[in-house]
């Protein structure tokens, strides 16, 4: 049963790098695939689409972040199943929110290329999905705090 | 989700917007470089939308000489979108919206009924024309009212504000569908529908299309059918196909 639980723990470790990794690839190919059509339509403004379309970029380092604060001196029964709960959950939550950016942002690029005005408008949605990333990043590094050594 | 939905991303980006209806004098994309853009689709989906496009564009509909063959095509096609639900309902749409108006024409054309309705109509209202012939709207008023304005443009000879309006009603059920679809295959075909009655419009000369157009109908109105040519919203000015070549 120990085994399995520091199994778990090894686990919870790295699956915020691992799943924020996957969310940030998927959202920056949904987003850039956005930008660059985009681009073939526009005598201009290119380095704002493809800015843009990075933003999901940030889930992987908040995920790199939630690693490193719930890195022990070792994995063992008495911390495995704290690290696999908030590092799995955390992860989660940064594989979906990369995920929901980067659509939110091909929408926005798309939008805002028939409407250039409303360009910044159009990224508030993502800008409160980065909200809820940093929400979990910030609350699993408070967590990370009590986890016994 | 599938790398080819990145692959529409691009494509429905890379489309520039076309704005309302009669809004613009020139399309905001030619057909050369629609065709281009049209080059990142699935071969399947090229197949599909070059049938779509046939059997709702008048250039495609010109080819047929029976209205039952323009149906059958219809038909066809429908069957053939069996994946694309939201397709499917364009295409009767159009196809509805055609019998509509062929029955507004057969009627100011002094037919006194709607005779063999299956063989010139089709889809949903084909009983309730039949069965509400001498009405206006053909006992659809309550929920498509610009059946009856239709009439009364008819019976004014004004053609070209019948056209504006027909055209209208086949850009909202374009809006309607198009408001559920954002990045895939029916977005693009949404699209290029919205496209081929824009670049239509956009060739109109008004006071050469209302001669045109007269000519078109007198000619029509000769012949035993209305369903095909004569009634779609689009009438040309070439009968070749929009985006001819693309979809090869």
């Amino acid at each position: 049963m120990n085994e399995f639980v520091v199994a778990l723990g090894w686990f919870g470790l790295y699956a915020p790098v691992a799943l924020g990794a996957i969310g940030s690839a998927w959202g920056c190919a949904l987003g850039g695939s956005a930008a660059i059509g985009a681009m073939l339509d526009s005598d201009g403004g290119y380095g704002r689409f493809i800015g843009v379309s990075l933003m999901p970029s940030s889930q992987v380092i908040y995920g790199i972040v939630i690693m490193f604060s719930l890195q022990q001196s070792s994995v063992d029964a008495a911390n495995g199943a704290a690290l696999f709960g908030i590092g799995v959950l955390s992860g989660f939550t940064m594989l979906f929110t990369g995920i929901r950016q980067g659509e939110v942002l091909a929408s926005a690029i798309h939008a805002s290329k028939a409407k250039p005005e409303i360009f910044g408008i159009s990224l508030a949605p993502a800008a409160v999905l980065e909200g809820f990333s940093v929400f979990a990043l910030v609350f699993a590094l408070v967590l990370a705090g009590s986890i016994p050594s | 989700m599938p790398s080819r939905s990145h692959q529409y991303i691009a494509l429905v980006a890379s489309l520039p917007h076309l704005g309302k209806l009669f809004s613009r004098k020139e399309v905001p994309i030619s057909e050369y470089r629609l065709k281009q853009r049209l080059a990142m689709l699935e071969p399947a989906h090229t197949r599909l939308l070059r049938e779509i496009v046939e059997v709702t564009a008048w250039a495609g509909v010109a080819r047929y000489d029976q209205d039952l063959d323009v149906i059958r095509h219809a038909t066809a096609v429908i069957a053939d979108l069996k994946d694309y639900p939201d397709l499917q309902e364009l295409v009767a749409s159009r196809m509805e919206t055609r019998t509509l108006i062929a029955a507004l024409r057969r009627r100011k054309d002094g037919q006194e009924a709607a005779g063999d309705i299956q063989s010139w109509g089709f889809g949903r209202w084909c009983a309730q024309i039949r069965s509400n012939w001498s009405d206006p709207g053909f006992g659809l008023g309550h929920f498509m009212p610009w059946v009856a304005e239709a009439h009364r443009q008819l019976l004014a000879d004004d053609h070209i504000a019948m056209e504006r309006l027909s055209l209208t009603q086949v850009f909202d059920q374009l809006d309607q569908v198009g408001a559920r679809h954002e990045f895939d295959f029916e977005a693009v075909a949404i699209y290029v529908l919205r496209w081929v009655i824009v670049e239509r419009w956009s060739r109109y000369d008004q006071s050469e299309a209302r001669v045109r157009l007269e000519s078109l109908l007198h000619a029509a109105l000769e012949g035993p059918d209305a369903t095909g040519p004569d009634a779609d919203p689009d009438y040309p000015e070439d009968t070749s196909l929009p985006l001819e070549g693309a979809f090869s």
